[in-house]
């Protein structure tokens, strides 16, 4: 899930996973750089950042550290603990990793690769039916997603390379990984949106979908109008509900326009999900967007 | 408030995500040319939307103006916008402190400079820094707005100063600097023979040709340490000082609230001088809804097809303003209570978005006096 600061990627990345998961099979939401929005959406305790935190049957979350998954990544490579404790207990190891750019984002993507691959003892069988990824607004969540390309192109060989080259090979393939481009009927939201699936495609990421969170329900047409407007200048409580009724109609048309300009200049399939009136995202809203969602997959995937 | 903020040199805006940073930052700016600054508003985010609120078709490195003489009024100062571009900004820093030209070469032409200067995270904050650096010493400007991005790189933005420097005077550096020190040189057997140094466990991590060419990349820059590290503690004092005030945005959703409070805390006792919270995008309560008989009455008189019908969708979209309403009424008590008197400005939620000027003059004039 990519896209503006605030348009609602982490709800629609909770309402993807809601719908594998009701479905029967396993999600997997993934937070970055500390973030903690899953446990408010599902009124739970913190979301573990080592191993996944069952949220609902099947649904489960994580909340990558990027400090901690440099120690993890450290261990899996060196292999002997005591080399490990050595260059996590440097200060010098520490100051080099801190502002070392690039290197929280590799770690971090490359943690969520490990989960999208990871198969069952047993089986072999995916551990994962889904991985959602709630990526950080456009711009550092681009910078996130281009990490293994530019690591694999900066360094000329070694164990990051092929590291890189693999994540790379993950997260640049259309039938392994889909970018979801979420926007918000708003002009911001949505010239965001244009640009960053430009961007991601001049970079080969595969872009999929494009979600267009928050539609006003259709609730008036155009013939509405005129008696609508007729009774706008009535005193009192009816003419103020004439006129939420014409902002409201005025939403609509608005909404439609922003589609228009979204699917025309991405030629991306856009899926609505409605906008939903509470004071915040419970489990039935989210419930709610979890069936739009997967409505709007489906025919999305009808139409492709 | 916003007098107040005339008095200094850089007013920074953070918060959380599509709160409304960007669209706050070219209100104010806004204000301060209004009220007679040479002003320049500043983003560091990544994401191009300054140029979008400001209906300019693009932006760059290198300030610009904007035309906004229609809502600037007289005695105005003028209106600047800069979009942060990392690699320009680097490129002219290795221009304009490499020793010669030599060095100047060898920084622009390593694999890792190249892409580092451009797209690697974390170097958009470094950047940043020097930028700013710039803007102030060069002195074209009263007053610098900043925009930044959402909360969390806000705070790597923050930090970015104490990295550096930590980084420059650390002991990391000093190490990948020693002359011979990586992979192939004399020195290098011998460090490996206590095979447990720091080095040592980086080259096999990395690989020696990536080590080599951090090495190099780093060697290159010998001579301009010092000056990044004093830029960056300039910065660093210029942003803890009385010349800066911080301005945590919010919108009146629950979520963003718990975050700005917990924002406004983390910078106040991080010693950044706040100046206040600006409430944005809050939404008018209005009054109950009709009676549903007499709303469908008044319909049916204008020509309404189904007079009953379309009452109850009307009173239904008042019924959605409504839950918002109450909803940022609830919103401003909490931030009250939590946020001390007379640091609190609140913006209604416009009816039409604010892109363009028209709409970003219509912010200003409700930021109050
Ligand atoms: N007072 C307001 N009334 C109505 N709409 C507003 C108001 N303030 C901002 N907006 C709109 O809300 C959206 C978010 O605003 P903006 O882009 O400024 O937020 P931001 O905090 O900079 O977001 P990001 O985290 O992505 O940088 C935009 O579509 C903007 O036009
Ligand atoms: N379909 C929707 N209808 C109404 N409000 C929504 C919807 N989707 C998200 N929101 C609200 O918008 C705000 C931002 O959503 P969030 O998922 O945190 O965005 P992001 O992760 O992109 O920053 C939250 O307050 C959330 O409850
Ligand atoms: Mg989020
Ligand atoms: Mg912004």
């Amino acid at each position: 899930m990519l896209g503006k600061g605030g348009v609602g990627k982490s709800t629609v990345a909770a309402a993807l996973a809601l719908s594998t998961a009701r479905a029967g099979g396993r999600a997997l939401v993934v937070e970055v750089a500390g973030q903690q929005r899953l446990s408010q959406l599902f009124s739970a305790a913190r979301v573990g950042d080592d191993e996944a935190t069952e949220l609902r049957p099947g649904l489960f979350g994580i909340s990558i550290d990027a400090e901690r998954a440099t120690e993890e990544y450290l261990a899996g490579q060196l292999k002997i603990r005591p080399l490990v404790e050595l260059l996590t207990h440097s200060k010098a190891f520490h100051t080099f990793a801190a502002a070392a750019p690039g290197l929280p984002e590799l770690v971090t993507i490359g943690k969520i690769w490990s989960m999208a691959i990871a198969l069952r003892p047993d089986g072999g069988a995916p551990v994962w039916d889904t991985v959602t990824v709630d990526c950080p607004a456009t711009g550092h969540g681009i910078a996130l997603l281009e990490t293994a390309g530019n690591i694999e192109e900066l360094a000329a060989g070694g164990p990051i390379r092929d590291q890189a080259a693999r994540i790379q090979e993950v997260v640049s393939h259309p039938a392994a990984t889909g970018i979801v481009i979420v926007a918000r009927p708003q002009e911001l939201a949505v010239a965001e949106a244009i640009e960053a699936t430009a961007t991601l495609r001049g970079h080969g990421l595969p872009v999929a979908a494009a979600v267009l969170n928050g539609v006003h329900p259709a609730r008036f047409s155009a013939s509405d109008a005129p008696p609508l407007r007729a009774v706008a200048d009535a005193p009192g409580a009816v003419g103020e509900a004439a006129r939420a009724a014409l902002r409201h109609l005025e939403q609509q048309g608005d909404d439609t326009a922003y589609r228009t300009r979204l699917a025309g200049e991405t030629g991306l399939p856009v899926i609505d999900l409605p906008r939903v009136v509470r004071r915040r995202i419970d489990l039935p809203a989210l419930e709610l967007l979890a069936d739009a969602l997967a409505q709007g997959l489906a025919s999305a995937g009808a139409a492709a | 408030m916003i007098a107040d903020l005339t008095t200094r040199r850089l007013v920074i805006c953070c918060g959380t995500g599509g709160v409304g940073k960007t669209t706050i930052s070219a209100a104010l700016a806004l204000r301060l040319a209004q009220s007679g600054a040479r002003t320049v508003v500043v983003t560091i985010d990544p994401a191009r939307r300054l140029a979008s609120a400001l209906g300019m078709t693009g932006l760059s490195d290198e300030p610009r103006r904007v035309p906004a003489d229609a809502v600037l009024g007289e005695g105005a100062g003028e209106l600047w916008a800069l979009q942060l571009d990392a690699k320009a900004t680097f490129d002219r820093l290795v221009s304009r402190y490499a020793a010669d030209e030599a060095a100047r070469t060898r920084i622009l032409e390593n694999r890792i400079y190249r892409h580092l200067s451009g797209a690697v995270a974390g170097a958009q904050e470094y950047m940043a820094v020097e930028r700013l650096h710039e803007l102030v010493e060069d002195g074209d400007f009263e007053c610098i707005v900043l925009d930044t991005p959402p909360a969390t790189n806000a705070l790597d933005f923050l930090d970015a100063p104490q990295r550096i420097t930590r980084f420059i005077e650390g002991r990391a550096l000093r190490l990948l600097l020693r002359p011979g020190a990586v992979a192939g040189g004399l020195g290098w057997k011998i460090l490996h023979a206590g095979s447990g140094t720091v080095l040592g466990l980086l080259e096999r991590l990395t690989g020696a040709q990536l080590l080599r060419d951090v090495s190099d990349f780093l060697a290159g820059f010998d001579g301009m340490y010092q000056g990044f590290a004093d830029r960056a503690t300039a910065v660093r004092t210029l942003l803890l000082s009385e010349q800066s005030a911080f301005l945590v945005i919010a919108a009146a959703e629950p979520d963003s609230l718990g975050q700005a409070v917990a924002l406004s805390r983390r910078l106040t006792s991080d010693g950044f001088p706040l100046s206040g919270v600006v409430l944005n995008r809050v939404h008018a309560l209005p009054g109950e809804p009709p009676a549903e008989q007499e709303l469908a009455d008044a319909l049916a008189a204008a020509g309404a097809e189904d007079p009953g019908a379309l009452a109850r969708d009307a009173i239904a979209a008042i019924a959605d303003e409504r839950v918002l309403g109450l909803r940022d009424l609830d919103a401003r008590a909490e931030l009250h209570a939590a946020i001390r008197d007379g640091a609190l400005i609140e913006v209604p939620s416009l009816a039409h978005e604010p892109v363009e000027l028209p709409g970003i003059a219509e912010v200003a004039a409700a930021l109050g006096p």
